[in-house]
């Protein structure tokens, strides 16, 4: 196949603590390699930013997005960020685009690459959707997927927990990433989704879910250790209990420190705890609402077993979708904003709900500053995961605005100008200086995700990776990202180049070719006899509740044109 | 003063978009530049010139630019569409979202308007002096907001779902009007000076005044006495009660 | 002889998964737990008049021509034309959608699904007020109330209520009827109607105003509520708002005696609003009842592919959306398009007589397995493969479930998917060559 080599870029590698390091990168059949011939095509990228391609490990990309596409026929014609939104007729490249929050799935395949993102991981699938997250994931152009599979109020798994059957439990959830072609465990609101089952939630981790007799601390912990067994490549993927209420930061330690003794054999968290900004909140009420991001802060600093991702808030129109179906219904009903809701059988719910943040109000405001105080006081940003929980916090093509604000302390005092007062004596952010580097954003964007999603070809550039490359319009040499901050958002809004697989697929922020990514899943590979022991209760389950046969259920092989499957081996 | 003269050479049955024909787009533009301006008819575009005769007298700014549209354009969609200053004058008939999204100006239609006839409309004037269609003064799919300012004047009747969605300035319709209008009325005001049909549906805010008949009043209204507007006693009527929070006022006979 | 089982019954929103299947010598020969809508289609197949072969219209007849000749004709009329309608592609594969859109795109076309004569409103419903919803097990497992609302199960929708709704056992319902009530809601006592606790009738086209005074009780503001409201005496209907309140689950399904009667979208948007205001109180759903196999599919592909589930209008090159201006039947009255292809869909039958007198002057593409009232408007016409028989594929149960259709017997036609392409490619050829 064909070999390229990028001369004169300026790399940054955390991964193989390259810091902004002036080199040549070989190309050859879509990998790194050490050297190419002297037929490879060439590319100056003329001392410029040069990144692995960005890794987005938590996204609403396919599946649950459509229920947000349906409902939002005004979305399609938002156009707040000029170049990344709005409607776009077809060229000879490029397929129609439309949205901004629910943009349809061509344009978001051409967006994150204008970003320089080549790989993201869609947040939630449901098992009995998994079909239909992967149609949409085939039609998704450029980049690699993976998706998280939903496991946190399925019935089979809280039986499983309460009956004390370990075994068992770990071969339903490698049957369930088969199922579903997923990639790791997912656990929302453990058990409120069953709870909402009956229009109830869980209060915390130690309310028991109704009917199966189960907590949602046990769940967790459950499910860590099939995780752990199971030595998948992600640890547990957790949005915790409580999840937006005044005072929920107490549940979001308390359920850090349950998974403390979790050991894995692999280099990587045992926990990943999802969207914190939604999660740490302090008061008791929206009344005496404050941001509790130090206490938060301070415990993950004091702590080596956990990483997590933001879930920053972006001013203006967002859309809020989640599997906690409680607290999307208990959205619609604060903000008199339109809801659809789909309860999953026998395995979990979710609901969807449009909501503008907006500067003046000092709820939103303070959500603002949450998850920057929170990328700020974590010392250590291998454990942080840049995120907006897309488009929950805020459409993806916000990124380049948002690493502004945590390279620029600058660029956020502007911002806080704007905020009324009284949410400036329920924030930190006005006192914190810290600013970001180059190098810690490329952790943040995807270096850590390489570790944290055990991805060894993915977030960097080390001979071997997948040839995933993004060069940005920014020399490291010259430019001040702190008090250049215009700059830094209009380089990171459309990359020089965008290189997949070792393909031009963007060139100066524009679509260029538009091959098809491909699709990371695990089969994790359970004893047989406790596989059979466990579809023992499996086919009883769909003899009796499910509406979909068993032979009908899982997602098959025409689905993933182009799988890439890691299997693991029980431990 | 500027006024440009547009007349319709030949009828069309496939529409054409003229969202380009507006006071804004028009202003202290030659003849030539004018017949230039691409319109979509179809799936493709063809220039003004093709399509009307144009003849113009004078130059000036939006604010001062008069167009005056001949020939029958009852297909022809989107004229006058964001202006923002400025006066057009349709003596036709005139195709969907006529004035939609303006923020100023005014346009006089002297024949019927077809659905969605100053949809979104933000400031300015709409005089229609015939009959609208559906969603006169309404929102887009979607939309939580209709109508946000400015004042529709209908002579004649309009269909269904008049002002849906409003969220500011006033319609007044002196005919009848079909069903559901000011449904999610969010702080505008409708005078139906006909009949009408179960009006008012989940307002939230602002004020529905029906002179004539109402058909089926909503079972969501709570009586408030009666209140004289312009020496015309009302009946009173609170709601729509299922909106949490609303102050919504439907005066009716 | 071959048996298959857990086949996928392809005739309605219900999508049973679990029929099995006899054929022998390449016929299907025997169909077992199908209801007899299913089984027609299965069986029904091989008595029916199947298009034979390729057809182009020649002074006034349409003639046999070859496939290719055929492809050429049909890509002329599309590349000549202004605005083409493209409508149906329901009782079809996702795969041949996502390419009916690409095609749509590709010439500047407007497309639509029977949506448009159907469940249109809900989505507009949704686009209002949002769709609380469930999957059909989460129903089968708990609901204690079931009201089926200006729809007719027993006869459009056959084993719904055994194997989702009423009659079904789940794990919170294991008497299955015995543990549940049943209302039914609609202007005319039906056979679904007669299988209820309760039967509540309604005055035509009063659907709005009779929910807007349940919702007002459910609110707790009984007392604005006139003696009578859309034919039904105030006691009766505080009756039902207190069963509603008091179920520990509903599910509100509904139909076109909701979307298609006077006030249309808006009754779906009354549906949700009274959905979100019960779960104050208890949980409550509500599901569309979607005819056509695969309704719900072309609603979820075209939302993926271009942002909206129907009614999309390409000709200004990105899509555009507009139901009242933009369906199929808005074009044609009005007579906005110029050309037409009509697939896995019967227009003829089902469309008003305004718009069928349109369609009979401009040019027309179908592509069918079966020759049906449309073909007498069709210039040039395309045998198709039966989808769910004779080529496998994707479709969306009524609850946004999809499931693989398989492919049961041989055939020598060719799928919609197959035609769609070759057309798109044949498009190509004719604008690139210009
Ligand atoms: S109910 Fe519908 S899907 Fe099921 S067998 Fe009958 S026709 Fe087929
Ligand atoms: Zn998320």
């Amino acid at each position: 196949m064909s070999e390229l080599l990028i001369k004169n870029a300026v790399v940054c590698d955390p991964i193989n603590k390259i810091n902004c390091e002036k080199m040549d990168i070989s190309v050859k059949d879509g990998k790194i390699v050490d050297s190419v011939s002297s037929g490879a095509k060439v590319i100056d990228a003329g001392g410029k930013l040069t990144m692995a391609g960005g890794v987005d490990g938590h996204t609403h990309c396919a599946g649950k997005i459509n229920v947000g596409r349906f409902m939002s026929p005004h979305d399609m014609r938002m156009t707040n960020v000029p170049g990344l939104s709005g409607k776009e007729a077809p060229t000879a490249t490029t397929r129609a685009q439309v949205g901004y929050n629910t943009p349809n799935a061509f344009a978001i395949g051409y967006r994150y690459a204008k970003l320089g993102y080549t790989t993201i991981g869609e947040a939630a699938i449901p098992i009995i959707g998994a079909r239909h997250t992967h149609e949409e994931f085939e039609a998704i152009p450029i980049l690699d997927k993976f998706g998280l599979t939903l496991f946190g109020s399925n019935w089979q798994v809280m039986e499983y927990i309460r009956d004390d059957e370990p075994e068992k439990l770990a071969a339903y959830v490698a049957w369930g990433l088969k199922a579903s072609r997923g990639y790791g465990i997912k656990i929302v609101n453990p058990g409120g989704g069953e709870a909402w089952g009956w229009g109830k939630n869980v209060s915390g981790l130690d309310d028991p879910v109704p009917n199966f007799d189960v907590t949602p601390a046990q769940i967790v912990v459950g499910l860590a250790e099939a995780n752990e067994k199971l030595n998948l490549p992600h640890s547990i993927h957790l949005h915790c209990n409580n999840l937006g209420k005044p005072g929920n930061y107490e549940t979001t330690i308390a359920t850090m420190k349950l998974l403390e003794n979790i050991k894995s054999k692999r280099d990587r968290q045992v926990l990943h705890v999802t969207h914190v900004q939604f999660n740490a909140y302090g008061g008791t009420s929206w009344r005496d609402f404050e941001s509790a991001a130090p206490q938060v802060s301070d415990y993950i600093n004091t702590t080596d077993h956990m990483t997590f991702d933001l879930g920053q808030a972006i001013f203006g129109p967002a859309m809020t979708m989640t599997a906690d179906g409680p607290v999307e219904y208990s959205n619609s009903r604060m903000l008199h904003a339109k809801w659809s809701n789909m309860d999953v059988e026998l395995e979990d719910a979710s609901g969807v709900v449009p909501i503008t943040y907006s500067p003046k109000n000092f709820v939103n405001a303070v959500q603002w500053a949450i998850g920057l105080e929170l990328a700020l006081l974590v010392k250590d940003p291998w454990k942080v995961m840049f995120t907006t929980d897309s488009p929950n916090g805020g459409s993806f093509v916000n990124y380049p605005e948002a690493y502004t604000y945590l390279m620029s302390a600058k660029r956020r005092a502007e911002v806080i100008e704007t905020l009324p007062e009284m949410a400036l004596g329920r924030m930190n952010i006005p006192g914190i200086d810290r600013e970001l580097d180059l190098y810690e954003l490329a952790i943040m964007t995807r270096a850590m995700q390489s570790k944290m999603y055990c991805m060894d070809t993915k977030g960097h550039i080390g001979v071997g990776a997948d040839a995933d490359i993004a060069i940005y319009d920014l020399k490291p040499d010259s430019v001040d990202t702190s008090v250049e901050y215009a700059a830094v958002k209009k380089a990171f809004s459309g990359a020089t180049y965008t290189i997949k697989g070792g393909e031009v697929v963007v060139k100066d922020g524009e679509i260029t070719m538009t091959p098809e990514g491909r699709t990371y899943w695990v089969n994790a590979k359970m004893p047989q006899a406790v596989n059979d022991a466990m579809q023992v209760d499996l086919v009883q389950k769909f003899k009796r509740y499910y509406t979909v046969n068993q032979a009908n259920y899982m997602v098959e092989d025409a689905y993933l044109p182009h799988p890439v499957e890691i299997t693991t081996e029980a431990i | 003063m500027q006024t440009v003269t547009l007349s319709l050479k030949e009828k069309n049955t496939i529409p054409i978009e003229a969202d380009a024909i507006n006071p804004d787009n028009f202003a202290s533009k030659s003849k030539d530049d004018i017949a230039a301006i691409m319109v979509w008819y179809g799936n493709a575009q063809s220039p003004i010139g093709d399509l009307f005769d144009v003849s113009i007298d004078g130059s000036d700014s939006a604010g001062n630019t008069k167009i005056i549209i001949n020939g029958d354009v009852s297909r022809v969609k989107r004229i006058g569409q964001d202006m923002s200053a400025g006066e057009i004058v349709i003596n036709s008939s005139v195709d969907m979202h006529c004035g939609s999204n303006m923020t100023g100006g005014k346009i006089t239609i002297n024949g019927d308007a077809d659905s969605w006839l100053g949809c979104e409309m933000k400031g300015g004037e709409i005089e229609l002096n015939g009959n609208g269609g559906y969603y006169v003064g309404g929102g887009y799919r979607g939309e939580a907001c209709g109508m946000k300012g400015g004042k529709i004047t209908v002579t004649g009747n309009v269909r269904d779902y008049l002002g849906e969605h409003i969220c500011g300035g006033e319609i007044v319709v002196k005919g009848d009007v079909g069903l559901l209008p000011g449904i999610s009325n969010s702080g505008g005001k409708i005078v139906i000076e006909g009949n009408t049909t179960m009006p008012a549906s989940e307002m939230k805010s602002g004020t529905i005044i029906v002179k004539g008949k109402v058909a089926e009043l909503m079972p969501t209204f709570k009586e408030d006495g009666t209140e004289e507007v312009d020496g015309v006693t009302y009946r009173k009527l609170l709601g729509d009660v299922n909106i949490a929070g609303s102050k919504g006022v439907l005066l009716v006979k | 002889m071959a048996v298959i089982t857990d086949a996928i019954c392809s005739l309605c929103g219900s999508l049973c998964d679990d029929i099995t299947v006899t054929v022998e010598n390449n016929v299907i020969t025997d169909v077992e737990r199908a209801c007899i809508l299913g089984r027609n289609k299965f069986v029904g197949m091989f008595l029916h008049d199947r298009i034979e072969s390729p057809m182009i219209r020649k002074n006034g007849e349409l003639v046999d021509v070859s496939y290719e000749e055929a492809i050429d004709e049909a890509a002329k009329i599309l590349v000549n034309s202004k605005r083409t309608l493209s409508y149906g592609w329901c009782s079809t594969s996702c795969e041949a959608i996502s390419k009916a859109i690409q095609l749509a795109e590709e010439t500047g076309s407007l497309i639509d699904s029977t949506a448009n004569v159907c469940h249109g409103p809900s989505a507009l419903a949704v686009q209002e007020k949002g769709g609380p919803s469930a999957t059909l097990g989460v129903v089968k497992n708990r609901a204690d109330l079931i009201i089926f609302w200006g729809c007719n199960p027993a006869h459009a929708h056959p084993r719904h209520m055994s194997r989702y709704s009423s009659f079904s056992k789940g794990f919170f319902t294991q008497k299955g009827r015995k543990d549940r009530k049943m209302v039914v809601v609609d202007v005319r006592k039906t056979d679904t109607a007669k299988l209820a606790d309760k039967y509540v009738e309604l005055e035509q086209g009063s659907d709005y105003l009779y929910l807007a005074a349940i919702r007002s009780i459910v609110n707790g503001h009984e007392d604005v509520v006139p003696e009578v409201v859309a034919g039904v005496p105030k006691e009766e209907i505080i009756e039902v708002a207190n069963t509603l309140k008091e179920a520990k689950f509903s599910c509100i399904f509904y139909g076109m005696g909701v979307t298609q009667s006077r006030s249309k979208y808006k009754n779906g948007d009354m549906v949700s609003s009274l959905i979100s205001d019960l779960n104050q109180h208890s949980k409550s759903v509500m599901i569309g009842m979607r005819g056509h196999y695969n309704v719900t599919g072309f609603g979820q592909v075209a939302t993926w592919e271009t942002g909206f589930p129907m009614a999309i209008d390409f000709t200004r090159g990105a899509p555009y959306y507009n139901p009242g201006e933009t369906g199929a039947n808005d074009v044609l009255v009005r007579g906005d398009v110029d050309a037409a292809i009509i697939a896995a869909a019967d227009a003829g039958a089902h469309f008003p007589q305004e718009s069928l007198k349109y369609l009979a002057k401009i040019p027309v593409i179908q592509i069918d397995p079966y020759a049906n009232p449309t073909t007498e408007l069709s210039d040039v016409v395309f045998p198709a493969a039966v989808v769910g028989v004779e080529a496998e594929g994707t479709a969306y149960r009524m609850d946004g479930i999809s499931l693989r259709m398989k492919k049961l017997i041989d055939t020598k036609f060719k799928t919609d998917e197959e035609i769609t392409v070759d057309l798109i490619n044949k498009v190509r050829e004719l604008k690139g060559g210009a």
